[in-house]
């Protein structure tokens, strides 16, 4: 085996149980050395995937092979010293001990009646130091928690020295600290070679581990691409049917995906719009309570890289979007005020305001709608030389509702919303 | 640690084949007539030197011994099938007599007996293929009928093994009260009748038995894997539906030879495997071996109890192992029950 071959490949492949097809065409390859993740909401047939290679579930149409052979041509036996796998939902109902169990994967390196030689021992010795679980040597299995089990399992099936590794959900079982030790393994372990194949729920876990994620929805799986291309805010809306900001998490280097609500709680928009001046995390609660309440919402200049901007775009916000650390120029400042101006209300967030983001104040403040100010302008807030304390005078002025949180605003907001309706 | 579960292991087996050799001498020793150690010693002496004379000689030869080797082989044989049951099915309460495998043997076996009369070729290989071919095809319909939704269910399982169970008892019956010629034959076989012990059913039953124990022991790994489930044993390697079907027909082929020679004998093959497990573990290796001779000894002390509570008249062992075996079923439920 040298680096790169294609160990596992679908080509035009349909899969599923009896003669009913779970996904069909599938087309794609994982590479000896690479991690490749499947998402998908629950039912989509990632398992199924999965379970083809290992005969649980049946090649309807297309072929499917690993390591270079077609599946139907290997007997259970030459399957499982190619591939290992590590289910969803390990069983333990028999007392076995830790290592007895482990030394199960050696099966199919094992003639029908020989027993495990020292070459055998040696390899379990070295897969349960890997997956730290020498200490559970002597227990036995059925007294073990579900963590420990899991663990185990993931050791039974690196004895089985396979060339391509399954993940079925491998780490749903495990505590933050040993999933990131097991897939820092299995990462480890596709570093020097071996082929992963993993379904992952996480979407987080699939970015920062994977090389390349597929994604499968309705029946079909997507060309696997790098995680910042599979898994954008869009790609998140339509499969898992919820609305999410997905960015580069500045600690891990790879792509996040933090949901803001669920699709089916978005509701049809049926009143407002309401201005929202924000910035940087400050108006997200706003914009998702809005949503949920069905008021439209439109959220002035902001800069990508912003929170609020990708809460905004997730959301389907009006917005004008700047390049990052943008200032607002005149051309800006005017379709902001002028979509102020047609608002029913403008909520001030509780953001401080500096040269880059005042412009959204001001035009808020001089679009002549009814506002409603969060918190109050102190100092250190006002960054912008004091123009934003004297446009927050000039609102109080006005008359602006004045509230001291979120909650309070976003009541207010539809107090006024509501107050409309009921006059006309 | 392997090698001190591996002592350990033999130590029981040891134990345990030594208490069956006591258990077979006092099997010997016990009965209608109680014979004293040392004749028993110097009947076998004289049998084994082909100088045996007498009587009493005749009565520890040709009917004691007969019959509490056969009561050992019977009692091995039940345990290795519940054995083999209890790993391929995952169920600690799968043993041939609850899954209807039994029942299904005995039919096979009285058609035979029916037809074939009661000469002695028919008796001893006539009974034994009809009762195989009863027990092979028993497993593969309470199978089918616990599988419809496409998985097994230990529930499922153990009400369709009662199921067809009653089933072909009524058939059983049904033909015993058509054949009257023959019907006493079969009642008397039915009722668990080792008392129709000889030498040619010793020797049917021992081959019988190196077949059905000698090779799944070959295959003890592939047991274990068949605990973790189909599916499971299928990834790390094993050919599931063929190793299912060819442990099937093991468990069948000794289920055929102790129905065939005894009746329907319940619990044996429900209790032994389990008292064994408990002590030695799920390793197949160990645990076929072990639960052999303590199925051997359980029958061997049930035979001997049923001979003497109500001597001179003699209980069917049936009645015996169903007295200890019922509330034992009933205490695996509840423990059962308290894990979950």
């Amino acid at each position: 085996m040298s680096a790169g071959d294609v160990l596992v490949a679908f080509e035009d492949a349909s899969v599923g149980y009896g003669s009913r097809a779970v996904v069909e065409h599938v087309s794609f390859s994982v590479r000896a050395g690479e991690f490749v993740g499947l998402v998908g909401p629950n039912a989509a047939g990632k398992s199924t995937l999965l379970r083809a290679l290992t005969g649980s579930a049946s090649v309807l149409a297309g072929s499917v092979s690993l390591g270079g052979s077609p599946l139907a041509r290997l007997t259970p036996k030459e399957r499982a010293l190619l591939v290992g796998v590590v289910p969803q939902t390990p069983t333990a109902a028999f007392a076995f001990s830790a290592r007895a169990f482990v030394e199960m994967g050696r099966n199919p390196h094992l003639g029908t009646m020989q027993s495990v030689s020292a070459e055998d021992r040696a390899v379990v010795e070295d897969v349960m130091r890997l997956t730290d679980t020498e200490r559970l040597a002597a227990e036995t299995i059925d007294t073990l928690s579900g963590g420990d089990l899991q663990r185990l399992t993931v050791a039974q099936a690196l004895a089985q020295q396979p060339q391509v590794l399954l993940l079925d959900e491998a780490t749903a079982h495990l505590d933050l600290n040993h999933a990131l030790q097991v897939l820092d393994l299995v990462r480890r372990l596709a570093d020097e070679g071996l082929a992963v194949l993993g379904v992952f729920h996480d979407l987080d876990l699939a970015a920062r581990y994977s090389d390349r994620i597929a994604v499968v929805a309705a029946g079909r799986v997507r060309e696997p691409v790098e995680p910042e291309r599979a898994l954008d805010a869009a790609v998140v809306s339509d499969v898992f049917d919820v609305r999410a900001v997905v960015r580069t998490d500045p600690v891990s280097g790879t792509v996040s995906v933090t949901p803001i609500v669920r699709g089916a709680d978005v509701a049809r928009t049926t009143r407002g719009p309401v201005g929202v001046v924000c910035g940087s995390g400050s108006g997200a609660r706003v914009l998702r309570r809005l949503a949920q309440a069905g008021v439209g919402t439109s959220c002035g200049a902001l800069s990508e890289g912003d929170i609020d901007q990708a809460v905004a775009v997730a959301l389907g916000a009006d917005l004008v979007t700047l390049p990052p650390f943008g200032e607002i120029d005149a051309d800006a400042e005017e379709r902001v005020r002028s979509a102020y101006s047609t608002t029913r209300a403008c909520v001030v967030c509780d953001t401080p305001f500096g040269r880059a983001n005042v412009a959204n104040l001001r035009a808020a403040v001089r679009a002549g709608v009814p506002l409603v100010l969060v918190g109050e302008m102190t100092p250190e807030r006002d960054y912008s030389g004091g123009e934003a304390t004297a446009l927050w005078a000039e609102a109080v002025c006005a008359g602006a509702e004045r509230v001291s949180d979120e909650g309070a605003a976003i009541a207010a907001l539809l107090g006024m919303l509501d107050g409309e309706g009921h006059d006309g | 640690m392997a090698a001190d579960s591996r002592r350990s292991s033999r130590a029981v087996i040891a134990g345990l084949a030594f208490s069956l050799a006591l258990a077979v001498v006092a099997g010997v020793m016990f009965g209608a007539v109680r014979v004293p150690f040392g004749d028993v010693l110097g009947a076998l002496g004289r049998a084994l030197t082909g100088t045996a004379t007498g009587v009493g000689d005749a009565v520890i030869v040709d009917l004691r011994l007969p019959r509490v080797l056969l009561a050992a082989l019977v009692g091995a044989s039940l345990a290795t099938a519940g054995v083999l049951y209890q790993a391929l099915f995952r169920n600690a309460l799968a043993d041939p007599y609850i899954l209807g495998v039994s029942s299904g043997a005995g039919l096979g076996a009285t058609i035979m007996l029916v037809a074939g009369g009661s000469s002695l070729l028919g008796r001893v290989v006539g009974v034994p293929l009809g009762a195989f071919a009863g027990a092979l095809l028993t497993i593969t319909v309470v199978v089918r009928l616990a599988s419809r939704t496409g998985r097994l269910e230990a529930t499922s399982l153990l009400l369709a093994g009662v199921a067809v169970s009653y089933t072909l008892s009524a058939v059983t019956s049904f033909l015993m009260v058509v054949a009257r010629e023959s019907m006493q034959a079969v009642v008397f076989w039915m009722m668990g009748g080792l008392t129709g012990a000889s030498w040619p059913y010793v020797w049917l039953l021992t081959g019988l038995l190196l077949v059905g124990l000698a090779v799944p022991m070959a295959f003890s790994r592939h047991l274990d894997l068949m605990l973790l489930g189909d599916e499971r044993a299928g990834q790390l390697g094993l050919n599931v539906e063929r190793f299912k079907i060819f442990a099937l027909g093991c468990a069948s082929l000794v289920v055929a030879g102790a129905v065939s020679v005894s009746g329907l004998i319940g619990f044996v093959g429900l209790m032994t495997p389990h008292m064994v497990r408990l002590v030695l573990g799920p390793d197949h290796r160990a645990l076929l071996p072990a639960s052999a001779i303590a199925g051997a000894l359980v029958l061997v002390l049930s035979d001997l109890i049923a001979r003497i509570v109500l001597a001179p008249v003699e209980i069917p062992v049936g009645i015996v192992t169903a007295l200890a075996g019922g509330p034992f079923f009933v205490w695996l439920l509840v423990r059962k029950e308290r894990v979950r």
